[in-house]
């Protein structure tokens, strides 16, 4: 049975195809199309996995959308109607906005891929966010908490989920919380109010609280009141993302939190302002961690499982995550590598599979290479026509030239096998170097990543000497295999990893078994063996404003434009002609040409 | 370029009709919040360019055109951080708070200005033609923007320094172009014309269709939706706060939308 899911229209579209009740192919169309978060209706991604499995759009059992969209126009239009006459404004535009596309979405599928009507199905957000973090982990029974800005009308749900003795899969949903009231939108209008931008930058307002001090919680908890069921509500006197279109906060907020902060001008932590901001972010990173944390634990109690599955986008939060695995109670926290709508897509697939056809249960791979193949000797090429130095190497020359390399203080583009599915680089698409100076730390925020000095860099470290290195409770290590958890880095070695130490000691880590990327696995057994520290500083494979790398000619033309000394694409190896001769070579083809 | 192939030189002269419109322009550009708020978009379009330069890097077969387009796309970047820049430094001695209002975006178009490019699917040689013509639009324009620029010296001197770019940029595009398609390029260049003409027409139209449509909803809004709004509040007010509960079956059923 083929089933292809679909996450489209807000934000980070993506297609997954599901065959037999296994993924196949899971992509997010920003890979293919090169635009950042990219809502379209995702057709590069569905033709991606069309392609890979082999398959015509006549061969799909179903195609099942992430969401219902006239429900999530039920909720855009009763909001609009509840603002009223506030929402004047924002109206014709949502309008507009929902009539033209969004909520044609059975055609739309229809007559792109020319599959009738009858074969498409719709999942609810909720629901798909539940399916993506219990039918892709590995465990029986567990319950479920999902948590993003907003579905139809859910925020946040908590349910539970159980692969049945005799193959059959159910997964509950118990109660949910709705619209405006969303622990997304607390965190997103802050994220807005910092400065940064939303449904994007919000890993940012997490980075920035460690340089913080909670000191604003007490204003924060005005924000978000609990209800005596152990829920919570939003004061809207503080909002308007529920009622306009130009800002989520309002002035009462602002009368709160002072002056919003200009997003053309960085932040100094040195100054007040600065200091102001970052305890902003500290403020309501706490008071998220301590809503989840007692949200979970009531779960918990009420379930008696043992393990908890996190979707949406909260569940990107490593911070709270790893709270949630000290405090909630529940033994193991499994956090899917795509939490958020991307991940919709494989939720919706799976659960169609699962729950709408009964389909028997199938172990899903627990790995996150479900996208494109890079080709190295299309790199080869590339580069030989451009006269850069390129060798294709057998697997074990390889880790030790690219271990030497790194060694001698090198960063690498690392490209091998399947693209990730999901936000984080796991060892397919990664930027790699040496984790232990602040140098290091600095020349790639300045040289290549070009983004705020204040936002930490990930480690990677193998399975084995995890605990030697990181102060992991038991159950880190699943939390840490897609860099889903913030642990702190062990004291004796904080000035030995300064690179990927954050402010306040942790590291949002990635814990690596030897079967899921076996070649990263031992270019890190390599490094430690010449270092005796096996751990690399591992950060994704894009420039600041670009979607991660997906082919050989991404990762060149990224290669190219940075300072990034040693790219690597399945066997081989690239590195640049000297900077001076390259700087001579681009000026002689600029005169040449003009 | 192709033997006996004579091309005019790019040269940096406004055309007619952006001379016509320099008034406009000083009156524009004359007012600090409006500059402030040019230079980001402006920031922003130059960075959207260079990506899509960058992908007709990443897409095309000639290695002499990667190499160009790499330079190019590096070219808009910088341009970009250069409007950034001295967007940000006027915005700290302007205490300008970035409000909405009329800027004239439309009177005075950035880089690309209002073009839109799809890379996937283009031909090496309609990619040149199109950037050929939209590196000459934007040349002419910023031409018109240093020349205004009077009073705002170093404002005047991003301009200048992209400017000098974007005379390499409308040069290599015209040679490539002559290069690549020997015979037939000017019908390249014809056939851009064309489709910007064609693409600015349908900008114009959907603009309209847009303002229309907003025009009507509003009525609509005002007419029809008091009486739904009364209702949506009054069963807002009855709405409890907290949990509420998932009502088993709720969403077993995938064939609807609702």
């Amino acid at each position: 049975m083929n089933i292809l899911g679909i996450s489209a229209h807000y934000h980070d579209s993506a297609a997954a195809l599901v065959v037999d009740g296994v993924p196949v192919c899971a992509v997010q169309e920003e890979r293919l199309s090169r635009h950042k978060g990219d809502a379209t209706f995702p057709m590069l991604a569905i033709e991606s996995c069309l392609q890979q499995a082999g398959i015509e759009p006549n061969q799909l059992d179903a195609v099942v959308f992430y969401e219902r969209p006239m429900l999530k126009f039920d909720r855009i239009l009763t909001c609009a109607l509840r603002a009223f006459p506030r929402s004047w404004r924002a109206f014709p535009t949502a309008m507009k906005n929902s009539l033209g596309e969004k909520v044609w979405v059975r055609g739309i599928i229809s007559s792109q891929l020319g599959v009738p009507g009858r074969k498409i199905l719709f999942t609810e957000h909720h629901q798909s966010h539940a399916a993506a973090a219990f039918l892709t982990a590995p465990t029986r029974r567990a319950a479920i908490m999902t948590a993003d800005a907003v579905g139809e009308w859910a925020t946040l749900s908590v349910g539970d989920g159980e692969r049945m003795l005799n193959g059959s899969t159910r997964i509950r949903r118990f109660r949910e919380i709705r619209f405006p009231h969303s622990l997304g939108m607390l965190y997103s209008t802050f994220t807005a109010y910092l400065g940064f931008k939303v449904n994007e930058d919000e890993y940012k307002v997490m980075g920035l609280a460690a340089y913080g001090r909670p000191t604003l919680v007490d204003q924060v908890r005005k924000l978000i009141r609990r209800t005596p069921d152990g829920a919570f509500a939003l004061d809207l006197n503080y909002f308007e993302f529920h009622n306009t279109a130009e800002r989520s906060y309002s002035s009462r907020f602002v009368e709160l939190f002072g002056p919003t902060r200009n997003p053309y001008e960085p932040i100094d932590l040195d100054t007040a302002e600065g200091q102001r901001f970052a305890d902003c972010a500290a403020s309501v990173q706490r008071v998220l961690e301590d809503t989840l944390v007692e949200i979970a634990r009531v779960l918990h109690q009420e379930t008696g499982l043992q393990d908890l599955c996190l979707g949406g986008g909260v569940a990107l939060n490593g911070v709270a995550n790893a709270r949630l695995l000290a405090e909630s109670g529940f033994e193991r926290v499994f956090v899917p590598p795509a939490p958020g709508d991307a991940g919709c897509a494989i939720g919706a697939a799976l659960y169609c599979d699962r729950i709408h056809f009964g389909n028997p249960d199938r172990d899903v791979p627990d790995h996150p290479f479900w996208g494109p193949w890079v080709d190295g000797s299309e790199l080869a090429r590339l580069a030989r026509e451009d006269s850069h130095f390129a060798v294709e190497l057998q697997d074990g020359a390889l880790i030790d030239q690219i271990a030497d390399d790194l060694v001698a203080g090198h960063i690498v583009g690392w490209m091998e096998g399947a693209l990730e599915f999901g936000p984080r680089a796991l060892g397919h698409r990664s930027i790699l170097a040496a984790p232990h100076t602040t140098e290091m730390r600095d020349r790639l925020n300045h040289e290549i990543k070009y983004r705020e000095a204040f936002r930490p860099f990930a480690p990677v470290v193998p399975i084995d000497a995890a605990t030697h290195y990181f102060d992991l409770p038991p159950g880190g290590k699943r939390l840490a295999r897609f860099m889903s958890g913030v642990f702190p880095v062990r004291p004796e070695w904080r000035s030995r990893l300064e690179a990927i130490t954050h402010v306040d000691g942790t590291a949002r880590v990635q814990v690596l078994e030897p079967a899921m990327a076996p070649r990263l696995h031992a270019l890190l057994e390599a490094y430690g063996q010449r270092t005796g520290i096996p751990v690399l500083l591992n950060t994704s494979f894009n420039l600041a404003g670009e979607p991660i790398v997906n082919r050989a000619v991404e990762g060149y033309s990224t290669f190219l434009r940075c300072k990034i000394d040693v790219l690597v694409g399945g066997g081989t190896r690239v590195i640049k002609r000297t900077s001076a001769t390259a700087k001579t070579e681009a000026a002689k083809l600029k005169e040449e040409v003009a | 370029m192709a033997a006996g192939m004579v091309l005019a030189r790019p040269h940096e002269r406004p055309t007619a009709f952006d001379r016509m419109l320099a008034p406009v322009h000083r009156w524009i550009w004359s007012d600090t919040d409006r500059r402030i708020q040019k230079l980001l978009r402006f920031g922003e379009t130059e960075t959207d360019g260079g990506r899509d330069i960058l992908r007709a890097a990443e897409v095309t077969s000639d290695p002499l055109l990667r190499r160009l387009y790499l330079e190019h796309a590096i070219d808009e970047f910088r341009h970009g951080v250069l409007f950034r820049h001295r967007a940000a430094a006027l915005l700290k001695v302007s205490a300008s708070h970035l409000n909405s209002g009329f800027h004239g975006d439309w009177l005075a178009p950035g880089g690309h200005g209002l073009d839109d490019l799809q890379v996937d699917g283009e031909s090496d040689c309609d990619m040149l033609a199109f950037l050929h013509l939209s590196e000459k639009a934007a040349a002419s324009r910023f031409t018109v923007y240093r020349d205004v620029m009077q009073n705002d010296l170093l404002t005047r001197a991003v301009f200048e320094e992209i400017l000098r770019d974007e005379m390499f940029h409308m040069g290599y595009t015209l040679t490539q172009l002559a290069r690549v398609e020997p015979r037939r390029h000017k019908r390249h260049l014809w056939h851009a014309r064309l489709s910007r003409l064609w693409k600015a027409y349908l900008r114009l139209a959907s603009g309209l269709a847009g303002i229309l449509g907003s025009f009507l909803l509003t009525i609509q809004y005002f007419v029809f939706l008091p009486a739904f709004a009364w209702l949506a509040k009054r069963a807002a007010r009855q709405e409890p706060s907290g949990w509420t509960t998932v009502s088993p079956g709720r969403g077993d059923s995938l064939d609807r939308q609702y």
